[in-house]
C-alpha cells in the first residue's frame, strides 16, 4: 500500500475510533467529530490546491493572503461584535502588524519572496495576530460590560475616558499575551512547534528547522503585542463618546 | 424648554430635563433647585428614573432635552472632567479602586494634593471614618466602610455639590444614621447635597427639599407635604 493511501486511511481509522468512544460514553459528541473531521479534510484538500495553483501563478498570492486576513477578521470580528465596527477593527489590528512584519521579513531576505515562503510564514503571522485580537477584544467587551461600575466611578472622580479604560486595557493586552509567552517559553521543551515539526517532515534538517522557527517565534512575539495594542485602540476609540463618555457595549 | 423659573440659583437648577434609554422616555419635563447649603433627596419607587436623573447632573448621561445649570452656567458648556470634580457623584456601589484607602482619596488628584495627608484625613474624617483607615488596603473594607471611603474620595475633589445614590443601601440603621448626620453637617459647610433614596424615613430626616419621581415626572415640595401622606409610588393606605 502507498504510503499516501496508508496516511489517509490511519487518520480515518482513528477519527472514527474517537467517534467510537465518544458514542459509547454518551458525550453527544460523536456527531460533531465526524463532521469537524470531514470539514478539515475538505478544506486542507481545497487549500492544498489552491496552494498548487498559487505555486503554478505567483501573483495569486497576493489574493491568497487577502483571503487569509479576511477571513481572520471576520473570525476575530464576530468575538466582540457587540462593539460597533468590530469588523474594521479587527481588519486592521490584524493586517497592520501581521503584514508589515511580512513585509519587513522579505524585504531584509529573511525569507525568499516566494510563494513558497511568504504562504506559510504570512498564515502563522496572521493566525497569531488574529488570535491576539481575538483575546484582547473579547476580554475588552467583557470587562467594559461588567466594570461599568468600575469606570462609571472613575469618569464621576474627573478621569477623562479614555484614562477610565487605561486599566482594562493593560489587562486585556497582558492576558492576551500569556498564551504565545508561554509557547516561546515552552518551544521545543513541552510541544515541537507547527513549523519545526512541518520543516522536519518536509525534509528540512533539523538546524534549519529551529532557526526558522526561532525566527517565526520572535517575530510574533512583535506583532501579538501590536495587535492587542492596536485593537486596544480601536476598542477604546469605539467606546468612548463625546463629552468623556463611555459606551457600554450592547446597552442602548 | 419649559416656562420654569430662570433666576440664577446658587447651587443646582434642573430646567425641563428629559432623557430616555433608547426610544423608551424615562423623564420628562423635570425641573427642580438645590442650592447649595440645602439637602435635596430625589424619592420614588425602583425604576423611576432617580439613577438616571444623578447620571444626567454630572453628564455621565446627556439629556435629549432641557438643561442643568451650575451656579447659573449651564453644564452642558462645562468641560465634562472639571464638571464632575465640581459634581461629585457617589454611585450606589462604593466601587473601590486597587491599593490602599489613601490611593482611593488620592485618586486623580494633582500630586501636591495626593500627598496632602492632613487633607485626605480630612476628608475621611467628614465622611466618618478615622485617619488610621489611610493605610488599610481598600479592597479589605466593609460595605459601609467602602461607602464612606467612596464619599471621602468625592471630597478630596473639594467639590461644590454632591451627588449620592443610595447611599444607606449597603447600611444597617444605625451607619444610615451616621451617614444623615455626615451629609447635613456638609450642606450645613455649604455644599448642595442631592441624594436619590427609596428610603423615604430618610428623606424626611434629612432632606430640606424633596423631587418625587413619578412616572418620569417630577413633583417637588417639602418634605412634610410630599412624604406625609405615605410612600411615594404606592397607593396610600
Amino acid at each position: 500500500m502507498s504510503q499516501p493511501l496508508v496516511q489517509v486511511l490511519a487518520s480515518a481509522a482513528f477519527v472514527l475510533a474517537a467517534a467510537w468512544l465518544a458514542y459509547r460514553q454518551r458525550l453527544g459528541l460523536s456527531r460533531s467529530l465526524l463532521t469537524a473531521a470531514l470539514r478539515a479534510a475538505v478544506q486542507l484538500a481545497a487549500v492544498g490546491a489552491l496552494i498548487a495553483l498559487v505555486f503554478k501563478v505567483p501573483v495569486l498570492a497576493i489574493a491568497f493572503v487577502a483571503i487569509m486576513v479576511a477571513t481572520a477578521s471576520l473570525t476575530a470580528g464576530s468575538r466582540m461584535r457587540a462593539l460597533p465596527g468590530s469588523r474594521r477593527i479587527a481588519i486592521g489590528a490584524i493586517a497592520l502588524p501581521a503584514l508589515s512584519a511580512v513585509g519587513v521579513l522579505l524585504l531584509v531576505g529573511a525569507f525568499d519572496a516566494t510563494p513558497r515562503a511568504t504562504i506559510p510564514t504570512a498564515g502563522i503571522l496572521i493566525g497569531g495576530a488574529m488570535l491576539a485580537t481575538t483575546l484582547t477584544g473579547r476580554r475588552l467587551v467583557e470587562d467594559l460590560t461588567a466594570g461599568a461600575d468600575e469606570i462609571e466611578a472613575r469618569l464621576s472622580l474627573g478621569d477623562r475616558a479614555r484614562d477610565a479604560l487605561v486599566p482594562l486595557t493593560r489587562r486585556a493586552i497582558a492576558g492576551a499575551m500569556v498564551p504565545l509567552v508561554d509557547q516561546t517559553r515552552s518551544a521545543g521543551l513541552v510541544t515541537l512547534p507547527g513549523t519545526f515539526v512541518g520543516l522536519v517532515l518536509g525534509g528540512a534538517s533539523p538546524e534549519t528547522a529551529a532557526r526558522v522557527q526561532l525566527t517565526v517565534l520572535l517575530t510574533l512575539l512583535l506583532v501579538q503585542l501590536l495587535s492587542a495594542l492596536l485593537t486596544a485602540e480601536l476598542v477604546t476609540r469605539a467606546a468612548t463618546l463625546p463629552g468623556e463618555r463611555v459606551a457600554v457595549p450592547g446597552a442602548v | 424648554m419649559t416656562g420654569a423659573p430662570q433666576e440664577r440659583v446658587d447651587g443646582l437648577a434642573v430646567r425641563g430635563l428629559a432623557v430616555g434609554h433608547g426610544e423608551r422616555p424615562v423623564l420628562r419635563d423635570v425641573s427642580f433647585d438645590a442650592p447649595k447649603g440645602t439637602v435635596t433627596a430625589l424619592v420614588g419607587p425602583s425604576g423611576a428614573g432617580k439613577s438616571t436623573l444623578l447620571r444626567c447632573l454630572n453628564r455621565l448621561l446627556v439629556p435629549h432635552d432641557g438643561s442643568v445649570l451650575l451656579d447659573g452656567e449651564d453644564t452642558a458648556a462645562l468641560e465634562p472632567t472639571m464638571l464632575r470634580r465640581r459634581a461629585g457623584l457617589v454611585g450606589q456601589i462604593p466601587v473601590m479602586l486597587p491599593g490602599s484607602v489613601r490611593e482611593n482619596l488620592a485618586y486623580g488628584l494633582d500630586p501636591a494634593a495626593a500627598a496632602d495627608d492632613a487633607a485626605l484625613a480630612e476628608a475621611l474624617h467628614a465622611a466618618g471614618l478615622a485617619a488610621a483607615f489611610l493605610d488599610r488596603p481598600a479592597g479589605e473594607l466593609s460595605g459601609g466602610e467602602r461607602a464612606r471611603v467612596a464619599l471621602a474620595r468625592a471630597l478630596t475633589r473639594k467639590p461644590e455639590l454632591l451627588l449620592l445614590d443610595e447611599p444607606t443601601a449597603a447600611l444597617d440603621a444605625a451607619a444610615a444614621r451616621h451617614v444623615g448626620a455626615t451629609l447635613r453637617a456638609l450642606a450645613h459647610d455649604g455644599l448642595g447635597v442631592v441624594v436619590a433614596t427609596h428610603d423615604l424615613a430618610f428623606a424626611r430626616e434629612l432632606a430640606d427639599r424633596v423631587v418625587a419621581l413619578r412616572d418620569g415626572s417630577a413633583v417637588t415640595g417639602a418634605p412634610a407635604e410630599l412624604l406625609a401622606a405615605g410612600p411615594v409610588g404606592e397607593p396610600p393606605a
